[in-house]
């Protein structure tokens, strides 16, 4: 039993050195296409890679915006910015709130901002969340966080990246990375906006949908919620507008509403705000700068009105 | 509670430390441990059943007190017909009481006497096929006076529950399986470290082969009315290596675990698919289950005794018997009078045991002649799997005429791209897994022999490697085993 125990002891840490060999070779030379339990996708769509290199020299942001890619492609930081307001938006690739945990935990206190947007869409409630734990795995800094998300979503496939991620931090892999500002129909505003440019866009028809929220998402919105209550920063949650062809494939978006109304203040602006599905969308989820410029004004209008509750009634000034 | 599944790997460790630490010095608190680590490990699933087992376990231990000291004939076989209908009776209730209920309404349709009636919404326990087969061979055999009946009711509950092999067997004998529980286990270095090899290869099998052909053959089956020719043999292909994998890797696992254990189990699959006629076939598929057919029905029923029209009755009766343990339904029926039809030629023309040896032992190649059989008895098992992987008999039938049409030489189709190129990454992992399985087909399990003279760490780097395989290419969702339905 003795020299069974041993040999296993062995085996093991042999085995788990020629593991993270392997993994570090295979991320290296075989596309992550011919490795289904591996992916490492840096500088993936939306900016990410530039978006939290330039988030980390920003300090005391008066409001943050998170979420997924509907954040990245609704909130215009570049137009909120000249309302005098200094912000930063801070959204993910299909990020879903356990990757907004993450980023809230990693980042919160040097934003330190006096309001937090949290775009809320169902879709991220309802999915585990692999897709964008690998965008944050491969294009952000390896820490404590970035385990505690692997180990929350449960799947091989963060292991893996995040093995590769580590020996990549290690060797200093990414530091090289080059990100261009403008990649097709995209251009990187600094402050994390990324507009598209105007297009005309052919609906297609979605099927009905019934919203039911993922355990693991809920608590993770939870605790979001109640980090912002613990540093006394306002969330604001918003539904951003998604096409209303999409929109009017959920059947239960009361029940969606109400559990965020639950929360927080809550604004759904599919409700409020009318788009086109050709004119201001550029797929069924996100707007074109058409409506992104529709939308804008709406949003400024909430934020000066929050204002007023802020302390001193003013919030922190711009760096110039 | 799955083998594939994070609470194994918790589960594993903690009753290997407990068994082999704690309760050694005793053999019935080891055998105790066993009952309740076995009863956890079913219970994990659905706790309510586990009230079955144990009513199974106290109707046979009794029968089998009363069968050691009874001398009437007469009262001997009544004792006997008790445990069978006891067990054949649950059996029967929980798995095919729908079937019957079903076809019995739809033949008096037929006769124009429509009934209207209602099926039960019944929850198969977790591999009551195979633990009712493991008790029945008990009282059988102690009816045939080949085993004593046993007075520890602690080693006969281990015996019935024994947790590697109590949901998908391989179905043991009581004459093999139950000596083991009487006597003290002693660890064995050279039998825990294969058992560990054997283990790992058939999580291989398990989750890098059968979970990623399943995903093709079920998306194929599913939508077989959309597809062509060459997909729908694509994906009755995938089918042939998914239960392949999923079966054989759960007999792993299962064989594996026992050895951790010092426990033997017997074999239950022995490369069938290299097989040279489908007489081999079935001496290499599902071994226990064959076996347990021959000995405890066709034997019985008179063998290949008693003329021609005698063996193919009996033929006919256990290949169709052995399709209806699958499963309640006419598919699983058709395909074992298909193999029944498939046997019958060699068994008429006494060629049904030519092939007993391994093929081609010893060499590296198989003769042409030895290929092109195995190649043929292969086509032969993929064509009666369609009707075991089938929803229903029709569905079968559309499904190889769609195979025999032109569209057999198009291109296969896939949903997507990606799809596509999964489907490639899958043939490519599986081609890989015959090769091995191929070079490793003279030892009980592939990579049983394989590398086992190279130095330590040429076999190290070869079990890890597998252990990458496993890690890249595995589904990330705990899927359960086919055979669990049965």
């Amino acid at each position: 039993m003795k020299k069974f125990i041993i040999q296993f002891f062995f085996f093991s840490l042999f085995s788990f050195i020629t593991y993270i060999a392997v993994i570090f070779i295979i991320g290296s030379i075989i596309p992550s296409e011919f490795t289904p339990n591996m992916s490492y996708p840096i500088g993936s769509k939306g900016n990410l890679y530039t978006r939290l290199n330039e988030v980390k020299s920003v300090k005391n942001t008066d409001v943050l915006f998170v979420g997924s890619s509907h954040a990245i492609r609704s909130f215009n930081t570049f137009d909120i910015k000249t309302m005098g307001i200094n912000c930063f938006n801070l959204g993910t690739k299909s990020g879903t709130p356990i990757q907004v945990l993450t980023l809230l935990k990693r980042y919160l206190n040097q934003l330190n901002p006096e309001i937090l947007v949290f775009e809320v869409y169902p879709d991220t409630f309802e999915t585990d969340g692999v897709e964008a734990a690998l965008h944050l795995l491969a294009n952000d800094k390896i820490d404590k966080y970035s385990f505690e998300m692997t180990f929350k979503s449960k799947n091989i496939k963060l292991y893996n990246t995040l093995v590769y991620g580590i020996i990549s931090d290690i060797l200093k892999l990414n530091d090289s990375h080059k990100e261009d500002k403008v990649r097709g129909n995209d251009t990187y505003f600094s402050g994390g906006y990324v507009e598209r440019t105007n297009s005309y866009w052919t609906p297609r028809k979605i099927k009905s949908k019934h919203i039911e929220f993922k355990e693991k998402q809920l608590l993770a919105f939870i605790e979001i919620i109640e980090l912002l209550k613990s540093k006394k920063i306002k969330p604001l949650l918003v539904f951003a507008p998604v096409s209303p062809s999409l929109y009017e494939s959920y059947i239960n978006i009361d029940y969606f509403d109400s559990v965020m109304n639950s929360y927080a203040s809550y604004y759904n602006f599919n409700k409020t705000l009318k788009l086109n599905d050709s004119l201001h969308f550029y797929d069924n989820n996100h707007m074109n700068q058409r409506g992104v410029d529709e939308f804008t004004p709406k949003i400024i209008e909430i934020l000066l009105k929050e204002k007023t509750r802020t302390h001193n009634n003013v919030y922190k000034k711009l760096p110039k | 509670m799955l083998f594939n599944s994070i609470d194994f790997a918790i589960f594993l460790p903690i009753v290997f430390f407990l068994y082999w630490f704690v309760t050694n010095k005793n053999l019935k608190l080891q055998n105790l441990l066993i009952v309740v680590a076995s009863y956890l490990f079913y219970g994990w699933w659905d706790w309510r059943f586990l009230f079955l087992i144990l009513f199974s376990t106290i109707v046979d231990y009794s029968v089998g007190m009363a069968l050691n000291t009874e001398s009437n004939q007469t009262k001997r076989k009544v004792l006997l017909w008790t445990s069978i209908l006891v067990n054949l009776g649950f059996l029967g209730f929980f798995k095919y009481y729908n079937f019957f209920l079903e076809n019995f309404v739809t033949a008096f349709s037929f006769f124009g006497n429509p009934i209207n009636t209602q099926g039960l919404n019944i929850i198969l326990p977790v591999g009551i096929s195979f633990y009712t087969f493991q008790t029945l061979s008990y009282t059988i055999d102690i009816y045939k006076r080949k085993l004593t009946a046993t007075k520890d009711f602690i080693a006969f509950s281990a015996f019935v529950s024994f947790f590697p092999q109590l949901v998908a067997g391989p179905i043991e004998r009581a004459t093999h399986l139950l000596p083991q529980f009487y006597k003290r286990r002693k660890f064995d270095y050279a039998l825990a470290v294969d058992g560990m090899r054997q283990i790992l290869w058939g999580l291989f099998k398990k989750v890098v082969i059968a979970d990623n052909c399943a995903e093709f053959a079920n998306q194929i089956f599913n939508n077989s009315a959309d597809m062509n020719g060459s997909t729908l043999v694509l994906g009755a292909i995938f089918f042939t290596f998914q239960i392949y994998g999923d079966f054989s890797g759960y007999s792993d696992i299962a064989i594996g675990t026992s050895r951790l254990f010092g426990f033997d189990l017997m074999q239950n699959f022995n490369f069938p698919y290299f097989s040279r006629d489908i007489a081999e076939f079935w001496r290499r598929w599902h071994i226990s289950l064959s076996t347990w057919f021959r000995d405890y029905l066709y034997i019985p029923l008179g063998g290949s005794r008693g003329g021609t029209w005698m063996k193919v009755r009996n033929t006919f009766i256990i290949f169709i018997v052995s399709g209806f343990w699958h499963g309640a339904n006419w598919t699983f029926i058709v395909w074992g009078a298909l193999n029944a039809i498939y046997f019958l030629p060699l068994l008429l023309t006494n060629n049904n045991r030519n092939n007993l040896e391994t093929v081609a032992k010893g060499k590296l190649f198989p003769s042409l002649k030895e290929l092109s059989f195995m190649l043929l008895t292969f086509g032969l098992t993929v064509f009666a799997w369609i009707f075991f992987r089938a929803e229903n008999i029709s569905h079968a039938f559309n499904y190889i005429s769609e195979i025999l049409s032109i569209s057999l030489f198009e291109i296969p189709k896939f949903e997507s791209p990606r799809d596509a190129r999964v489907a490639l990454i899958t043939i490519i992992l599986t081609c890989i897994f015959v090769l091995i399985e191929w070079l490793g087909r003279e030892g009980q399990y592939a990579i049983e022999n394989i590398m086992i003279k190279k130095p330590k760490i040429v076999r190290w780097t070869f079990y890890t490697l597998i252990i990458c395989f496993i890690s890249l290419y595995m589904k990330s969702n705990e899927s359960p085993f086919i055979y669990f339905q049965f």
